[in-house]
């Protein structure tokens, strides 16, 4: 939507980015059925699949259906973003949970801080979405995703913090979480500049590259993870306690 | 408005600090063994003597010649990162990314100059880079020398 009142030359470069973006979802999905991680990284492959049809697929055909400025392709472009941003929400407990993976009382806790920002956040934005249900189009959608974004964002960091204190040995999931930290961090703030600019042009002409060229740094993040760290493999010992152990994957 | 210029601040001093993050875990990356060094003496490459004062003495040399040697010795790795036993003739990715941090790093160690501040850290970081170069030319220069054999395979099948 915002591409719409760009010039053409800018908007082509924003169709492309978003088309490599796309095309680096359908390849992050291969390569984790190729190298049998999927099974390890279900959540990931949810996450990604779910972009790939809601993002890459769902919002092209909805564009070419109804066209940019149709109030349908809006409702569809936004009620797919929420459910894109519940998705990396849900992403990011599969990350605590991993991270938590030797510390069952410390998940007990991050469970229940989880559940609570969820729930918070669940409410907040449904008393904001029945206010201002007639009013979709005004600057209130814009700080309702900036918001929701730099939430992820906080639980993000916080996490990536955790790793860093606890000293987990997980490069793999060091480098997902950072590869997530980009996207959020660039999404939150090209967007809370679009809010400070009341929409102003050049604010639009930086978030329309920002978010596809963060999304993009997220996938190239991700990929590099999948192919160059040590797979972490977690078995059962025979006192039934979890032990990790980390395997090194030939490159 | 304040939320927003807040989120604004936090939101793009993070998006700096994970792509740091990101750098940093590349530069971690094992090697199978150190092939920095044949790389620094067959170049006469200056960053180890650099990092060594810094660890012998605790502060690097004079500046001056401190940005010169690591100028010349970045100038010296990338050109062989694209050119030395390197098919494409490209950069990779992660490659591009490191130089970008260099390039960003030096620019810092160039503010930390002029404001006083302790330059030994970003130091340390641009010969942590440099390192790093060197190491993934040594690697492919030792691939290409001996295909997929280690050195004693090789040596055993002459």
């Amino acid at each position: 939507m915002v591409v719409a009142v760009l010039p053409t030359s800018d908007k082509l470069l924003v169709y492309g980015l978003e088309y490599v973006g796309c095309g680096m979802e359908a390849f992050i999905l291969l390569l984790l059925a190729a190298q049998g991680r999927w099974r390890r990284l279900k959540g990931l492959c949810l996450y990604v699949a779910g972009l790939f049809l809601l993002d890459g697929l769902g919002r092209m055909a909805a564009l070419n259906y109804f066209g940019s400025m149709s109030r349908q392709y809006a409702y569809f472009y936004w009620l797919t973003d929420v459910a894109l941003a519940l998705g990396a929400f849900l992403l990011t407990c599969g990350f605590f949970r991993r991270a938590c993976n030797q510390e069952e009382r410390l998940w007990r806790f991050v469970r229940l801080l989880l559940v609570f920002v969820f729930v918070l956040a669940v409410a907040i934005s449904a008393l904001d979405l029945t206010r201002h249900y007639t009013q979709l189009y005004t600057g209130f959608i814009v700080e309702f995703s900036q918001n929701l974004y730099f939430s992820c964002l906080v639980l993000n960091t916080m996490l990536y913090v955790m790793i860093q204190q606890l000293a987990i040995d997980d490069e793999e999931l060091g480098l997902l979480v950072c590869g997530m930290g980009l996207q959020f961090a660039g999404e939150a703030a090209g967007l809370a500049l679009l809010h400070l600019t009341s929409g102003e042009h050049m604010a639009r002409l930086v978030f329309s590259f920002l978010n596809p060229a963060c999304t993009l740094g997220m996938f190239l993040t991700w990929v590099y993870a999948i192919v160059k760290t040590p797979e972490a493999l977690s078995v059962r010992s025979k006192v039934g306690k979890q032990a990790s152990l980390v395997a090194a994957v030939a490159d | 408005m304040f939320m927003a210029a807040l989120i604004l601040m936090v939101s793009t001093g993070l998006f700096f600090f994970y792509l740091q993050a990101v750098c940093q875990k590349i530069l971690r990356r094992q090697f199978a063994q150190e092939f920095f060094q044949s790389i620094v003496n067959a170049n006469r490459l200056e960053f180890p003597s650099v990092r060594k004062a810094i660890e012998d003495f605790g502060s690097p040399v004079e500046y001056p010649r401190l940005t010169l040697t690591l100028k010349c010795d970045f100038l010296a790795l990338t050109y062989l990162l694209k050119n030395a036993a390197n098919i494409n003739q490209r950069y990779s990715y992660e490659e591009r990314l490191l130089i970008l941090y260099f390039r960003l790093a030096f620019a810092s160690l160039i503010v930390c100059h002029w404001l006083k501040l302790r330059e030994t850290p970003v130091v340390l970081k641009l010969t942590a880079i440099l390192e790093y170069f060197a190491n993934v030319v040594g690697e492919r220069v030792n691939t290409v020398r001996f295909g997929n054999l280690t050195a004693s395979d090789y040596l055993l099948n002459l």
